[in-house]
């Protein structure tokens, strides 16, 4: 007595025919609606071909200590300025001002890449003198690990003016990675990693903040300072110096990349393979019903152990 | 061979084919503006308007004959013929519920039209000359 199914195995019916046949040429037709409309479903509903893609990671910014200080001390075009570079600072004559900087660079989560610089800047004025407005260049190397290796000088540019004087300049913001085109996936991406000001030059257009400015946003990969709130602190600073503090984060940036070649072929093979499953399922059951029924005629082998009589 | 193919689905996928035709006949304005650029005329959208509705019509026109072949007795026991018919009219369904949703454009109407109404009506003729010319036997 037979209660239950203990165990079932598959058997094999096999259909053959020769080549000029109704059968070989449904079989012909059956493989091209098996196999390349999945690749037309896949292509044609958007996204095949994985051209863009971001990854995270946090930079590994460095002060490089070049500093370039402008500050206008009238609304008739007078001004003070200061550098790190000696050229200018001869260049500057009577307009040059000695202030006091302290700079320091802290690495907050202790994970071995720094994550904020605080300058402070005191700029000793005159007795008559009255502060209108700032211009501070920072510049800055910066560097990324992760997929290509990134190295680079960058630069922060903080400007304010405003049209009654002030006694400080409160400016926290974040450095941020400004991208016009995708990064590489692999290899070392150097083509940027020159001084944003040439120090050594002796002409003073190497110093002028619009050919640093132009030649700078030339590049294709630019950090600036995103600070949406300066604090002008309005006030007689006339006699006490005028203070200007900066705080610049480093955070966490998503870069956009453009991805290599086995990537791309992962995603577009799984987008692939996953509608060609359905399609493979839906032949195999058309084909069954074909040769089973023998709507074209084949020879069908059954396999089984011929009995020995 | 088995005539199940020939007389039960073969009507089916016909229906479905026939249905989805009716249905862009009646609301083919946005097909017809897929065709076109963004700034027409209205000549040019009667004239696109027009190319559609004779492709449609044609497609109808090729359904009666091979309806016609299929209710005469001459293809209804062809297996191969049943076998064609219906691969061909499943494939203009689903291609024309594309036509229909995705607005392709019309030029893509006239591939399907000829694959797919022009190629079984194509076959329908050989068979009706090989059983009522050439005095053969219906396959």
């Amino acid at each position: 007595m037979a209660f239950y199914e203990v165990y079932s195995h598959p058997a094999v019916i096999r259909y053959k025919t020769s080549v000029c046949t109704k059968a070989t040429l449904f079989l012909v037709v059956v493989l091209c609606l098996t196999y390349i409309p999945p690749l037309l479903v896949a292509y044609r509903s958007q996204g095949f071909w994985l051209k863009r893609s971001t990854y995270e990671e946090q930079p590994v910014v460095r002060f490089q200590y070049q500093t370039l200080m402008v500050a206008a001390t009238g609304t008739q075009g007078d001004y003070v300025a200061w550098s790190t570079f000696p050229h200018l600072n001869n260049m500057l004559g009577p307009n040059l001002r000695i202030p006091a900087v302290s700079v320091k660079e802290e690495d907050l989560n202790k994970d071995g890449k720094l994550d904020l610089l605080t300058f402070q800047l005191q700029l000793p004025l005159k007795n008559n003198e009255q502060v209108y407005s700032v211009q501070l260049l920072l510049t800055f190397s910066y560097q990324l690990f992760r997929m290509s290796t990134v190295v680079m000088q960058s630069l922060a540019f903080v400007q304010l003016a405003s049209p009654v004087p002030g006694a400080k300049l409160f400016i926290s913001g974040d450095l941020r990675l400004q991208q016009r085109t995708p990064l590489p996936h692999r290899g070392l991406y150097n083509i940027y990693n020159v001084s944003v000001i040439d120090g050594s030059s002796p002409f003073a257009s190497a110093y002028d903040l619009e050919n640093i400015v132009r030649s700078y946003q030339a590049r294709n990969l630019t950090t600036v300072l995103s600070c949406p709130m300066p604090v002008w602190t309005v006030g007689p600073a006339a006699g006490s110096p005028f203070e200007l503090n900066v705080e610049i984060r480093y955070p966490v940036e998503v870069i956009t990349y453009r991805p290599g070649f086995w990537e791309t072929i992962k995603f577009a093979w799984i987008q692939y393979v996953s509608i060609l499953l359905i399609f493979i399922w839906v032949f195999e059951r058309v084909q069954r019903f074909v040769f089973q029924n023998q709507v074209l005629t084949t020879v069908s082998i059954p396999v089984g152990k011929p009995h020995l009589s | 061979m088995h005539p199940a193919t020939g007389c039960c689905s073969n009507p089916m996928r016909h229906r479905a084919h026939l249905v989805i035709v009716i249905t862009i006949f009646w609301s083919r304005e946005n097909n017809v503006k897929a065709c076109l650029p963004l700034e027409f005329t209205q000549e040019q959208y009667d004239t696109e308007d027009r190319k559609l509705v004779v492709a449609l019509s044609a497609t109808l026109g090729l359904f009666a004959i091979e309806l016609a072949g299929f209710f005469s007795g001459v293809s209804m026991f062809s297996s191969s013929q049943g076998l064609l018919s219906t691969g061909v009219h499943a494939s203009a369904s689903v291609a024309l519920l594309f036509f229909l949703f995705e607005q392709w454009e019309c030029d893509i109407y006239w591939w399907i039209f000829a694959i797919c109404s022009v190629l079984p009506a194509f076959v329908e003729i050989l068979l009706f000359i090989a059983v009522f010319g050439l005095k053969k036997k219906p396959l």
